[in-house]
């Protein structure tokens, strides 16, 4: 067979590409067929309730689409995602790096593992009120409450993806005198990122969650100040439209950004177990 | 074996020898004659009906449970028998039951002398017997796998009963209509997953010789039947609203879900395939538009539940009305090109009577739904042109019964 021209390759991929995002995207109908449900859920119990208490969902749509429009919104979601992805970005780094070190080392992770359970174990308010007495109000204290409610569930990741890594494999790598480049890409990496990726995943969605409950009790900006301004005017229908602003941009960035790249990372796992 | 009775049959006596025979040809009479009545009552030709519920529940229950019903009798009595193997039902039931159904027919048609009582007592009649017929197979089959069959169906007869019992007290009948239309999707879901299995494997086996790969799975084809039915008890129970609005958005979600299943590449575009394809568009389209309406206070139902029932709905009948005729009379599939014409004329008369519903062509109202109905009218009587010899003539291979054709390959 002759080879294809790589203009050839090039277009089949491109559409290969093309084909699995729109069967990506379109998968999605299925989770937007129980948000729906659950919005339906939702509209039924606050007619129960009274708009009062809990406002309908397109209610706080509209209210949400308002605060977008007149640009009250913008400003503090941008101000609230610089600080939960500054946080964030902390602990993947230094949690990643302290992790594979850790994991190199059975005396490293032995003495680790008490600590990251002393870490996990702590409750993030707790560092919240530390991090109010160290830094004040301003955006030290939700970046470092972020940073070390997350740091703990990435480290215990990077540290398990190098403690699991198969020494045969290792010992094959060698054998086969593998460059150290190569060595890291094709035998240690795949096999660590599997570990990392998901705490990523789940350090992420910590991360917005501790981030609006840091700014709520500690700062002036951001989603979590809003809410408390909107609770402080018995406002429901702004508190349900910031609610629905952040649980949105999660659900969004989760599912346009992270399964995606999840998929494509773990995409050797599936290939391993079917041709097992 | 069969008993041949001959008296009431020697009017085309090979119209009896399998039960989809009398009742699609019933079907495609029916919407033809049906839907010409109702374009002359509209366009004032003819006196609108003095029928108990007016007008509009006659028309709405002459689609639903005249033309909708032939069909699903007319399939049912003989996929039954495909699926589980038993015997078929013998003549004289087949005629009983043909006569009770026309008797429904008439019932209707002089329930402004009658009253309502004759026609209840013939429809719930029949729908009766059918359930009768339907249910000792598929109760008897081993595993019991065809079940939801007779579930919707039972569903089915209780919401006719429940109608006419309304239509006695002299009560507005119509939401047990739109209840009904709600069963009829969930059948049209339950039906197309089996029936589509079969025809897009046999597109993609005649493509390349890949031996299953197409599979309706039951997940997403439980979450589209849960979502329908309950939007369709909550529209019955809740005042129109953002509740109900709600489910029906969710619904047309878990409706576009299914078409995952129908993704398998080029076989998508066969004739088969696309336009059982094109029968989950409608259906996930009607339900956004009916979900839509609901949410932002607008009168978009009738638009939505026409493109449910005339594109959903009359799009899945003819399809299989076709396929299945054509099979069980030992034609083979119909490779000429007036099938998917007579689709393409159903979906462009659900789209324009759709559109008569919705702000845009509201101007145009009494155009277009003269439109729709012309192209309804066309493409039923091209079905009848091209199938009467197939559903009342003699089998090509001279057998009696319901045989499929011997396989080309």
């Amino acid at each position: 067979m002759r080879p294809a021209r790589p203009a050839q390759r090039l277009l089949r991929h491109a559409t290969g590409a093309l084909g699995a995002t729109g069967n990506y995207l379109w998968s999605g109908w299925g989770s937007i067929a129980s948000i729906g449900l659950f919005l339906a859920a939702w509209d039924m119990t606050a007619g129960h309730l009274g708009e009062l208490i809990l406002p309908r969902p397109l209610e706080a749509l509209a209210r949400l689409q308002q605060l977008l429009a007149d640009g009250q919104a913008w400003p503090e979601i941008a101000v609230t995602a610089r600080r939960a992805l500054a946080g964030f970005a902390l602990s993947v780094g230094i949690g990643s790096l302290l992790g594979l070190l850790a994991g190199l080392s059975v005396t490293a992770s032995m003495t680790a593992r008490p600590l990251v359970t002393l870490l996990v174990g702590m409750p993030p308010i707790a560092w919240l009120i530390l991090a109010l007495l160290w830094f004040g109000a301003g955006d030290g204290t939700p970046v470092f409450t972020v940073f070390i409610a997350c740091f703990p569930i990435i480290f215990v990741g990077a540290m398990q993806g190098t403690r699991s890594l198969d020494g045969q494999l290792r010992e094959l790598a060698r054998a086969f005198r593998l460059p150290p480049w190569m060595r890291l890409t094709d035998v240690i990496l795949p096999h660590v990122v599997s570990y990392l990726f998901p705490a990523w995943i789940s350090a992420l969605g910590m991360s917005w969650k501790i981030v609006v409950m840091a700014e709520l009790l500690s700062t002036e900006d951001g989603i979590g100040a809003a809410l408390a301004v909107s609770r402080s005017h018995l406002d429901t229908a702004a508190s349900m439209a910031w609610i629905v602003a952040l649980v949105g941009s999660l659900l969004a960035i989760e599912y346009l950004l992270l399964e995606p790249v999840k998929r494509r990372v773990e995409s050797w796992r599936e290939f391993a177990s079917s041709s097992s | 074996m069969l008993n041949h009775p001959r008296r009431p049959l020697r009017l085309l006596p090979d119209l009896w020898i399998c039960p989809f025979r009398p009742f699609f040809l019933a079907t495609a009479v029916s919407a033809f004659l049906g839907m010409a009545l109702w374009l002359a009552v509209l366009s004032g030709w003819l006196p609108a009906p003095d029928t108990p519920g007016g007008p509009i529940v006659l028309h709405a229950h002459e689609m639903i449970f005249g033309f909708a019903t032939a069909s699903i009798a007319g399939f049912l009595l003989t996929a039954v028998v495909e699926f589980t193997g038993c015997a078929p039902i013998g003549r004289g039931a087949l005629v009983r039951l043909t006569l009770l159904w026309l008797a429904g027919r008439l019932g209707w048609a002089l329930s402004g002398v009658l009253g309502p009582l004759p026609a209840a007592v013939a429809d719930l009649g029949f729908m009766g017997l059918l359930l009768f017929h339907v249910a000792g197979p598929l109760w008897r089959s081993p595993q019991r796998r065809h079940l939801a069959f007779f579930h919707t169906l039972l569903a089915l007869g209780l919401c006719h009963a429940g109608f006419h019992l309304t239509l006695l007290r002299g009560a507005d009948a119509l939401p047990w209509l739109h209840l009904a239309t709600g069963l009829l999707m969930i059948l049209i879901v339950v039906a197309l997953s089996r029936i589509s299995m079969r025809l897009v494997n046999d597109v993609l086996t005649d493509q390349g010789g890949i031996a299953a790969p197409y599979l309706a799975r039951p997940p997403r084809r439980s979450l589209a039947i849960f979502t329908i039915a309950l939007f369709s008890a909550a529209e019955f129970v809740l005042p129109p609203g953002s509740t109900t609005g709600w489910l029906a958005l969710a619904t047309a979600a878990a409706v576009f879900n299914l078409l995952n299943d129908w993704h398998v590449g080029r076989a998508l575009f066969q004739r088969w395939v696309f336009i059982a394809y094109l029968v989950y568009w409608c259906m996930g389209l009607g339900y956004a538009l009916i979900g839509i309406g609901l949410l932002a206070g607008q009168p978009w139902g009738s638009a939505g539940r026409h493109l449910l029932l005339v594109g959903a709905l009359g799009l899945a009948i003819q399809i299989v009305m076709v396929a299945a005729g054509r099979m069980h009379s030992g034609w083979g599939l119909d490779p000429r090109p007036w099938v998917p014409a007579a689709g393409l004329l159903i979906l462009l008369a659900a789209l324009a009577r759709s559109l008569a519903g919705l702000p845009a062509g509201s101007a145009h109202y009494p155009r277009l739904i003269l439109i729709a109905g012309s192209l309804w009218l066309l493409a039923w009587g091209l079905y009848l042109a091209r199938s009467f010899p197939v559903l009342a003539l003699p089998r090509p291979d001279g057998r009696q019964g319901c045989d499929e054709a011997v396989t080309k390959t």
